[in-house]
């Protein structure tokens, strides 16, 4: 029979099924970001910037809207079986809409700059031109970055959710293809801005490709590249598990690059520097949050069967030690307030491994409870750092920041509040979430990576001090970086993240709670 | 199993020696369009591989899309960007190549090993899988369009941001309307009548020298001195004007190369 | 007999015990918030938070006093804090006969200090901060007594020590005030570590922070860690209740503004060492010798209190000395066992009052003198101060313990507890309570000639200006009326019917002691005890003149008045004894302490300089490690298979 020749049992096509209600979230997503680009293209550049960014707030609410409609109904696994929306699904997309929100009030900021947001007024224009001078005098901007940002959002709405390796990987693309455009785009320091983003899309592509190879052994171990059917292979084997963990370890460090986990680390502090500083806050939240949604589900679910977790875990418990020491260590020489929060997002990948390691539903819920404390907190820190200026754009050099508390004791104290949150003191969100990942840990019997990641706390607590020591107790610089007055938009994101640091510190039942809730439930 | 007929058996034998060679080709050719033509024997040998197996329509569309429209995009940019130019090969990184070796060594022979290893499951094969849909096209699409719509409508969205993250990066637009030559001309003589410095007849045009013949190189005036005035005004702001200064050294660091190095080393030798 | 804990769910009118702690909180929050903008009405929203406070402790006193004595326990669970599968820490509230004494207390005082501080700090530009403080003063301080569990407590613990230390600092223009703040929090430190092992080794035993579990079940547990818990507590409560050895913080802590001095360096903060005590009964009954340790720290620090306030010209200080004796008393009685818990607490109230009472009648005589303290620089005051000269005269007669004022009534009782311990012990730590009496009467008696009596000796401030001595505004004068009612009254009111004992013994249990000496010999001993005091100050300081400057003294003066050496003994034994044993561990070991501590600090260091040269910012290095990093990913996969 020729293989090009329809042969006469010709099937016929049935529609598929498609659960609109169910992948609402994304569709809205989606659906914002390509009528973000419809925007872009016909309504005049003035009025861009305004129809942009209520666009992309109002599809925000409205995904977020529609994930609460969701929330309470019975796990299925959806789009002819692409997409699983679960507790988990639901709670980490609610928890990335939430950021991104919070992330988006920071990146549309125009009073700090004058009148000028993060961004490039033109992408294209050579850094230092004469085309470049007469752009920004125009006041123009790329509000392309928002439908871009969007695009990445729906993206990560899909990462966590996605129940096959191929649907994960388009959603991978999805989510980064935007950040890497974006990443290049800061106004200060272009060149920096475009070298980062260079990097991360090189890196970026470099470990996609690891990852589709992953994927394609896997598929050449179960035949499919769906993780029920996965795990039904593990469970019971019917071919050698050699295919099955080399395709685990190249598809894991696909993941274990975007949660930035050592050594798959090294793009996080040059690309956290270079981009807008607004979007790093937007990456480090929103990105870690997806990724790891991503890496609890092909753990979870995929490789979820003992026999499995047995092999898997005393490696990626390894990886979180190295992610650990990584992360302290470097962070202690560091002189840039971004590359030192950089690392610190290194170390906090570090102790989220150790809960994703333990595999129980108490460590998934302690994971649950610590990416949107953690994503709050360090998008709120981010948010302080663009308001401490010089010249030429941010002042992130730590020496600049001497002495901020006198000068201006409302940032440099909100700046505190995440530090010290990171540092771990009690009554703040993220000591909580850090107890309830060692507890869980504890439970779970790996001792060990509690004391490493104890140790790594008190390291840590080093370098986080020491910023709170160089605001508070030193001598203003004579002339020192000016503090921009942020919009009521950005004050709102900074008091809500402030609040929601020390709010979830003093009263977080009501979020562990929910993530306890959430995280019993996968759907397979 | 063992259904593989020794025509392609040989096929692939023969396709696999010449893929391989092709992709060192690609790694080590010192030409960039030897690079891009070894790239394309590579992607010719892989649509042979998917055809001999049984996957025509992605034979051809490797062929097509690939080996067709993505390699002669590849080789129209270089065009633009010059066939001479060429990147230094010159490691700069102490210990990145004898590093490399080792790495690459390793993950070779564990991948070697891997495969040595694989237990297969028992092949369906192409015919049985083409035989659900009728035909190996209508059975993709058959996939395509139920199984996984989803992914097939997200990437969509990749697609969307691939085209207007193009835009964004490499599409100018005028903040002024282009000038013609005659509003020009007209500037120029209102600028003369003012009393202001300028050249009439317009500037000089480039030098051709015996070695090179570009817009970087300078006219020579009567003395032998390099005209200034002859080259591109951004590319004396760039001080990448031939002549003004002795020629580089083959191998030096390129201008900018400075920009390119912002790690933490860098970062220490900036802030110390 | 031990009192069994065993509350109930707080419905109705005891679902307002939070709202008590609320009140002061939101006060707090709203001044800290509305920063500038409140300066104007601040100081009102303090008082009316405090006053709101007193209002809901009153109410909810007389909801308890409605019920039978059984069922005065009430607990009021708010919500769970880290509700981890494994752990749980619970906030919520605990209201019962101990606790509500406490709250009225804290509150009642409270409130008329922040009504004192309306006037006294009016000139202060940062009064609005004061009032914050304050606030939040009083809140942590109501957690503290309020909590259901100990974890709870601790955190109150920390906020008043960490409102103790804003407040003693609030003059930190003064470097005095600034260090004597940092002093306080240091040493305060030292105590709370204490508290915090005592803590996780209750946690590690009963597997709880919750009183319920850990007060019933501390009888059938064993003894020896009952006693490193009740020592462990007993440290906590020397820190903050300024006990031997820890107890140089509160001379110092005297430069806070007098309210301060008033409201949490006498009345209330430094008596939560002995509320820490007496919560913790049921686990100090099940060991003789942690008890027998308190009743020893109690007689020395009573005596130690006594003694320094005898030397001291700063009016301040010589109060401040007293408070240290008298909570020293509590402490004693307080390590009694059941005979002498409920005496603690009876003589913590009164105390309360006329302690509060002398500290606010210190305020305003030095509102009068210019700011001067020292009392050599007074003298007659009574003509030009009536109100003042009255309400203090009152508060002295209370502390010395003339009947029928209240400290009569309490202090007496713990003579006669520590006599009731029985054998030697009881024999010396009631004789050390009767001279600390006896050194009581002396040396207040010495104040109260000094300030009030005698001829004018008043000398310019250090800008010329001559003391105008008057009577203190209405508002200043009216919480010292109160609290010198309080003074008069409150012994007699408790001891009528053994009211006090009876309210207090189903929380602290109480046995009656019985007293080798007969009840009414004592009684007529201590009075010509404290008469000698007095007839012994009179000779001094009454019927001559003290001088201006003071003499050099004798020994036990000059001792005395260098607060009998604290400092110099922290610093011999802890600083230089800290700096010979380094030297000592160095002579023996050059490169083991130290070369420990410095390796691995330079080792850290290092290791990060070593580690950034790996990052170099080349795409192709990073993407090399990604490589090896996927490499050995999978190497270390299939070796883990197996």
């Amino acid at each position: 029979m020729s293989i090009l020749a329809a042969s006469s049992t010709t099937a016929t096509f049935v529609a598929p099924h498609v659960e609109f209600g169910k992948l609402s979230p994304m569709l809205i997503a989606f659906g914002t970001a390509t009528l973000g680009i419809l925007v872009e293209a016909f309504a005049p550049r003035k009025q861009r910037y305004g129809i942009q960014v209520g666009l992309a707030l109002v599809g925000i609410a409205a995904s977020f809207a529609a994930v609460l409609a969701l929330a309470g109904t019975t796990a299925s696994v959806v789009a002819q079986g692409s997409v699983a929306v679960d507790g988990t699904t639901l709670f980490l997309q609610g928890t990335i809409l939430v950021i991104s929100f919070v992330a988006f009030l920071v990146i549309a900021e125009r009073k700090t700059d004058q009148n000028q947001d993060a961004f490039a007024a033109q992408g294209a224009s050579v850094p230092g031109s004469a085309a470049e001078r007469e752009t920004t005098r125009r006041g123009w901007q790329t509000t392309e970055v928002y439908p871009l940002l969007m695009f990445s959002v729906g993206g990560m709405l899909l990462f966590p959710a996605a129940n096959d390796l191929l649907t994960m990987f388009v959603a991978l693309e999805a989510l980064s293809l935007p950040l890497y455009l974006v990443c290049g785009l800061a106004r200060h320091r272009r060149l920096l801005s475009q070298e980062a983003a260079l990097k991360y899309f090189l890196l970026g592509a470099f470990s996609s490709a690891f990852f589709l190879y992953g994927a394609a052994m896997l598929y050449g171990y179960a035949g499919s590249v769906n993780l029920a059917v996965i795990a039904q292979h593990v469970a019971h084997p019917t071919a050698g598990s050699t295919l099955l963990y080399t395709g685990v370890a190249l598809l894991g460090m696909g993941l274990l690059f975007k949660v930035g986990a050592a050594p798959f680390h090294m793009w996080t502090p040059d690309v956290y520097q270079g981009a807008p500083t607004p979007v790093t806050g937007f990456m480090a939240a929103a990105t870690k949050i997806a990724a790891f949604g991503a890496l609890v589900r092909v753990l979870d679910v995929g490789l979820g069967v003992n026999s499995a977790e047995n092999v898997w875990r005393p490696v990626m418990q390894a990886v979180a030690i190295i992610t650990m020491i990584v992360g302290g260590v470097l962070a202690l020489t560091q002189r840039d307030i971004k590359r030192m929060l950089a690392y610190s997002a290194i170390l906090n990948a570090g102790y989220l491994l150790i809960g994703v390691t333990s595999t129980t539903a108490q460590a998934r819920a302690a994971v649950l409870f610590y990416l949107p404390v953690y994503g709050v907190a360090i998008i709120g820190a981010f948010a302080v750092v663009t308001l401490v200026r010089d010249a030429g754009g941010e002042a992130t050099d730590l020496s600049r920041w001497a002495g901020l508390g006198r000068r201006a004791p409302i940032p440099a104290a909100l700046l505190a509040v995440f530090l010290l949150a990171f540092a771990g003191i009690p009554f703040t969100s993220i000591f909580i979430g850090k107890f309830a990942i060692f507890q869980a840990a504890l439970a779970a019997g790996s001792p060990d990576l509690v004391i490493v990641a104890v140790l790594a706390s008190a390291l840590a607590a080093f370098f986080y001090l020491r910023v709170v020591v160089v605001m508070f107790f030193s001598d203003p610089l004579p002339q020192g970086p000016t503090i921009a007055h942020p919009s009521i938009a950005v004050k709102t994101a900074l008091a809500v993240a402030a609040f929601a640091t020390v709010a979830l510190g003093v009263a977080p039942s009501l979020l562990l709670h929910l993530a306890n809730n959430s995280a019993g439930i996968l759907a397979k | 199993m063992g259904n593989t007929g020794h025509g392609e058996t040989f096929l692939f034998w023969v396709g696999s020696i010449i893929s391989i060679l092709g992709a060192l080709g690609l790694i080590f050719s010192k030409k960039i369009v030897h690079a891009a033509l070894c790239l394309c024997t590579v992607m010719l040998c892989l649509a042979f591989f998917y055809m001999a197996q049984g996957a025509v329509f992605l034979g051809v569309v490797q062929i097509v899309v690939y080996t067709g429209a993505v390699m002669m995009l590849f080789l129209f940019v270089l065009m633009l960007i010059g066939i001479e130019s060429q990147d230094s090969l010159v490691e700069t990184i102490r210990g990145q190549r004898w590093l490399a070796v080792p790495f690459v060594l390793a993950f070779g022979f564990v991948l070697i090993g891997v495969y040595a290893h694989a237990n297969l499951p028992e092949f369906v094969g192409t015919d049985a899988a083409n035989a659900k849909g009728g035909g190996n096209v209508q059975s993709l699409a058959l996939l395509l369009f139920s199984r996984y719509f989803w992914a097939f409508e997200v990437s969509s969205a990749v697609l969307i941001t691939s085209a207007t993250g193009a835009m964004v990066l490499t599409h100018r637009e005028r903040t002024v309307p282009r000038k013609s030559q005659r509003e020009i001309s007209i500037e120029r003589f209102e600028r003369w009548g003012k009393g202001e410095k300028v050249s009439l007849t317009g500037l000089p045009n480039p030098g051709v020298y015996a070695q090179h013949n570009a817009v970087d190189t300078p006219a020579l005036l009567p003395d032998g001195s390099p005209s200034e005035a002859s080259v591109n005004a951004t590319l004396r702001g760039r001080d990448t004007v031939r002549g003004f200064r002795p020629l580089p050294l083959p191998g030096a660091r390129r201008n900018g190369a400075a920009v390119a190095s912002r790690g933490d080393a860098g970062n220490e030798e900036v802030s110390q | 007999m031990t009192p069994s804990y065993a509350p109930v769910a707080a419905t109705g009118t005891f679902a307002l015990t939070a709202w008590v702690i609320l009140l002061p909180l939101a006060g707090a929050a709203i001044l800290l918030i509305g920063g500038r903008r409140t300066n104007r009405w601040g100081h009102l929203l303090g008082c009316a938070a405090a006053i709101g406070s007193f209002v809901l402790g009153a109410v909810l006193f007389f909801a308890l006093l409605a019920k039978p004595g059984a069922q005065r326990s009430y607990d009021q669970h708010v919500y769970t804090w880290i509700p981890v599968p494994g752990f749980t820490a619970d906030v919520g509230f605990h209201l019962d006969q101990l606790s509500i004494v406490f709250v009225l207390l804290i509150t009642g005082v409270g409130s008329l200090i922040h009504i004192y501080s309306v006037a006294y700090m009016e000139h202060d530009e940062n009064r609005r901060k004061f009032f914050c403080y304050l606030n939040l003063f009083l809140a942590a301080m109501l957690v503290l007594v309020l909590a259901d569990n100990y974890l709870l407590l601790y955190a109150g613990w920390e906020g008043v020590g960490l409102a103790s230390y804003l407040l003693i600092g609030f003059w930190q223009h003064k470097p005095s005030a600034a260090v004597a703040a940092k002093k306080a929090f240091i040493v305060n430190r030292v105590g709370d570590v204490g508290l915090s092992i005592a803590v996780m080794l209750m946690y590690t035993t009963f597997g709880s922070f919750a009183f319920g579990p850990v007060l019933n079940g501390a009888s059938s547990a064993k003894v020896g860690t009952m006693t490193a818990i009740g020592l462990l507590l007993l440290l906590g409560a020397c820190g903050k209740s300024a006990q031997f050895p820890l107890q140089s913080w509160l001379l110092d802590a005297m430069e806070g503004p007098t309210p301060v001095s008033a409201l949490i360096h006498a009345a209330t903060m430094v008596t939560a060492g002995v509320y820490l005590i007496v919560r913790s009964n049921a686990i100090f009954d099940v060991s003789p010798n942690a008890r027998l340790v308190v009743t020893i720290i109690g007689a020395i620090t009573l005596m130690f209190g006594a003694i320094i306030g005898c030397a001291k010209d700063d009016i301040k200080k010589a109060l401040a000395g007293s408070t240290m004796s008298q909570i020293g008393y509590m402490i004693l009685a307080a390590g009694l066992g059941p005979i002498g818990y409920v005496f603690a607490i009876m003589h913590l109230i009164t105390h309360g009052f006329f302690k509060a009472g002398l500290f606010l009648g210190a305020g305003s005589v030095m509102h009068g003198m210019n700011d001067d303290v020292n009392m050599r620089h007074y003298g007659a005051l009574r003509k030009f101060m009536p109100w003042t000269y009255v309400t203090f005269g009152l508060g002295y007669l209370a502390i010395i313990g003339v009947p029928p004022f209240s400290g009569y009534w309490s202090k007496d009782k713990i003579i006669e507890a520590a006599f009731a311990q029985g054998g030697t012990s009881g024999w010396i730590l009631g004789c050390a309570a009767l001279l600390g009496a006896l050194v009581t009467a002396f040396y207040m008696t010495r104040v109260v000639l000094m300030t009030f009596f005698g001829q004018k000796r008043w000398v310019p401030d250090a800008e010329g200006h001559e003391p105008h001595p008057h009577e203190s505004p209405w508002i200043m004068v009216v919480p010292m009326v109160v609290l010198a009612v309080g003074s008069v009254a409150a012994g007699f009111l408790f001891s009528y019917h053994n009211a006090f004992v009876n309210w207090l013994s189903p929380v602290t249990g109480f046995s009656e002691g019985h007293s080798p000496i007969n009840t009414a010999v004592l009684q007529v001993v201590t009075l010509v005890v404290v008469a000698l005091g007095i007839g012994y100050a009179y000779l001094g300081y009454g019927l001559q003149q003290a001088p201006s400057t003071p003499p050099l003294g004798s020994f036990a003066t000059r001792a005395a008045r260098q607060d009998l050496y604290g400092d110099a003994f922290n610093e011999l034994v802890f600083m230089r004894g800290g700096q010979y044993l380094t030297r000592v561990l160095v002579y023996f070991d050059m490169k083991g302490v130290d070369g420990v501590v410095n390796g691995v600090s330079a080792g850290l260091g290092g290791s990060s300089g070593r580690l950034r040269k790996l990052q170099s910012g080349f795409v192709r290095s990073y993407a090399l490690s990604m490589f090896g990093g996927a490499t050995l990913l999978i190497v270390a996969l299939l070796l883990v298979r197996g």
